[in-house]
């Protein structure tokens, strides 16, 4: 899941009007931020599903450290404290819950690759509800969160340009960019062949 | 790749187009007098 993730902090920023949308937009992705230099010293992999390509949703994704539910709050922990003293706990708060909302939104998705303590200490059970199975069901729901995300992100959009009198353009222009490219991403992401 | 992309789609460009948007502000720190 790329573009869902996206959308999701498109949806907070329309409820948390404050927070601006591209510090949103770097939360969301943050554990997956992290994960990219782990995953250039192989610390942690991809692997193809047996039997399948490694295409859209057919990985195991053995990120045992940034996506493990306790290196996730950590992850999320230090983000937050990062904007604490420049915008606030209030902001900073909805900052590392969004980065959390990352674990969250791939708990439903993963194939049950997702440890509990990073490195999968105590080997617990992993987690993963595995969405990704149904390529069909996953690709909608992501498909659905870019669109409602677009879409209130306009409502709350609409209503602070027409109190304000100004940043009208800019509203639109957000708003269809949100949903032009959650839908490029999502289509790369459904028709990318592996990774 | 894609992912590459999206950050850069998501967090510059959208970003920064938002950023035109007259939102309320998140406390700012404030500089002593």
């Amino acid at each position: 899941m790329i573009a869902g993730h996206f959308g999701f902090a498109a949806i907070v920023k329309s409820r948390e009007t404050k927070v601006p949308l591209w510090s949103l937009m770097l939360a969301t992705v943050w554990l997956d931020i992290v994960f990219i230099p782990l995953f250039v010293m192989k610390l942690e992999t991809l692997q193809p599903v047996p039997g399948l390509s490694g295409g859209y949703g057919e990985n195991i994704i053995h990120a045992d450290y940034t996506h493990s539910l306790l290196g996730a709050l950590a992850v999320s922990a230090v983000f937050a404290l990062f904007f604490v003293p420049r915008w606030g706990k209030r902001c900073a708060l909805v900052l590392g819950f969004v980065s959390f909302s990352h674990w969250l939104l791939d708990l439903v998705m993963h194939r049950h690759d997702m440890p509990l303590l990073p490195g999968n200490l105590g080997h617990f059970p992993r987690l993963g509800f595995g969405l990704w199975q149904f390529r069909t069901a996953s690709a909608l729901t992501e498909l659905v969160l870019v669109l409602l995300g677009a879409w209130l992100y306009w409502r709350a959009a609409s209503a602070v340009t027409t109190e304000a009198h100004r940043g009208r353009t800019r509203a639109i222009v957000t708003a269809a960019l949100l949903v032009i490219c959650g839908l490029t991403v999502l289509g790369l992401d459904v028709t990318a062949t592996a990774g | 790749m894609q992912f590459i992309l999206a950050i850069i789609l998501f967090v510059g460009v959208v970003g920064a187009v938002d950023a035109g948007v007259p939102w309320p502000r998140c406390k700012t720190k404030e500089t002593k007098p």
